[in-house]
């Protein structure tokens, strides 16, 4: 795999150290002489001197179909510019940029970065996933946030607990992918009896997490307190006397 | 809805100061949007437009100060050229903004923005080249 790592300081230098094997092809770019000549001596890699946002520097670097562009410029905007020029006239694969700006995360991927990365809101997230439901309830996003794998631990209190899957009305845009019970782990089935302390990994779309987390984390009292739906009759009478009074 | 009279001028150096007094004098809705408050002295006094001091990557500034989703025409201009190209793309495909006109030192950056609907460059190096051409041809004549 062909990575490009242009500028950064002790990330470039860590993530050199990462991905520096047989398999890979690493390609480093830095602004800063100073960086480059110790990344040079240290890490025993080339580096081309200059700013990643010019087109004669990426040229002379050769990142032209590089599998993976990692800009870390210390402005966002210089990243932005760093990704956009080896996407755009280089064809590399996958731009992956370094935010400061948390907010900045969802524009720079409507703007067309693949990848946007911001500390705060990794860190955000993590505390948000720590703090949720007693710390039973995790949430992790893949393929750029699109799908997201809910892990949840099941607490008697849940009403779910000690249902089939098939009874429990399970939404449908999301699939149990495994349930791990005493440490054995259960690719479920629809006659499968959930218990608790059991733990549900569940996929499904990034639009459907909160209905799915909010299905999951339902308790037992909320859904005895639950009214039950009119029936039938009592429904077909209303409707009758709506349409006396119009007429 | 966007307002065809309403100019908002990122970056107020020469050029910018320059763009934001002509748009004024001719009747329209100018505002001005800069880091630097000094920035604003290179206006005119007669200067009738709203001075926005601050950070222009900043999409609440936009957003909350110039209103940027009513404006007819945006001109970017600041000193730097990253900041040029990212604002063209917000201006474009955040704001769908009719017009904006923006300044690149670097031609390479100008490629970058074909394609974006309705957005135009320009380049102070291709119009100084351009004069430079016409100087030497006059004084051939």
């Amino acid at each position: 795999m062909h990575i490009v790592i242009a500028n950064g300081d002790s990330d470039a230098a860590y993530i050199i150290d990462m991905f520096n094997t047989k398999e890979n092809r690493l390609t480093v770019i830095n602004g800063s002489e100073a960086v480059a000549q110790t990344l040079m001596e240290r890490k025993h890699v080339a580096v081309t001197i200059g700013d990643p946002w010019h087109n004669a520097i990426l040229e002379a670097a050769r990142v032209y179909d590089a599998d993976i562009f990692i800009s870390l410029c210390k402005r966002d905007t210089d990243n932005f510019a760093s990704c956009l020029m080896a996407k755009r006239n280089f064809h590399v694969k996958k731009c992956i940029c370094a935010v400061s700006n948390p907010a900045n995360v969802d524009l720079y991927k409507k703007l067309g970065i693949d990848v946007v990365i911001s500390s705060t809101y990794l860190l955000a997230k993590s505390i948000k996933n720590e703090s949720n439901a007693e710390s039973l309830i995790k949430s992790l996003s893949l393929d750029n946030e699109k799908i997201v794998m809910i892990e949840a631990t099941l607490l008697p209190k849940y009403w779910i607990c000690d249902q089939a899957i098939k009874d429990m009305g399970f939404p449908k845009n999301a699939s149990i992918a495994y349930v791990v019970r005493n440490y054995n782990f259960i690719i479920p089935n629809g006659d499968l009896v959930l218990r608790p302390m059991d733990t549900l990994v569940v996929a499904c779309a990034k639009e459907n997490e909160v209905e799915i987390l909010r299905f999951l984390k339902r308790q037992k009292s909320m859904v005895e307190e639950k009214p039950e739906e009119p029936a039938a009759e009592v429904k077909e009478e209303k409707k009758s006397r709506r349409r006396k009074k119009q007429d | 809805m966007a307002n065809k009279n309403k100019t908002i001028v990122i970056g107020v150096g020469r050029l910018g100061s320059g763009i934001a007094n002509r748009a004024a004098a001719k009747g329209q809705d100018v505002i001005v949007v800069d880091p630097n408050p000094k920035a604003f002295y290179g206006l005119d006094d007669t200067f009738s437009g709203f001075k926005v001091n601050a950070d222009s990557t900043d999409m609440f500034a936009l957003e909350e100060h110039c209103d940027i989703k009513t404006a007819g025409q945006v001109v970017i201009v600041t000193g730097d050229d990253n900041v040029n190209l990212f604002l063209a793309y917000v201006c474009s495909l955040v704001y769908a903004v009719p017009r904006t006109i923006v300044r690149f030192d670097d031609p390479d950056k100008g490629a970058l923005v074909e394609g974006l609907q309705n957005v135009k460059a320009i380049y102070p190096f291709d119009l100084t080249l351009v004069k430079y051409n016409e100087i030497e041809q006059d004084e051939r004549k």
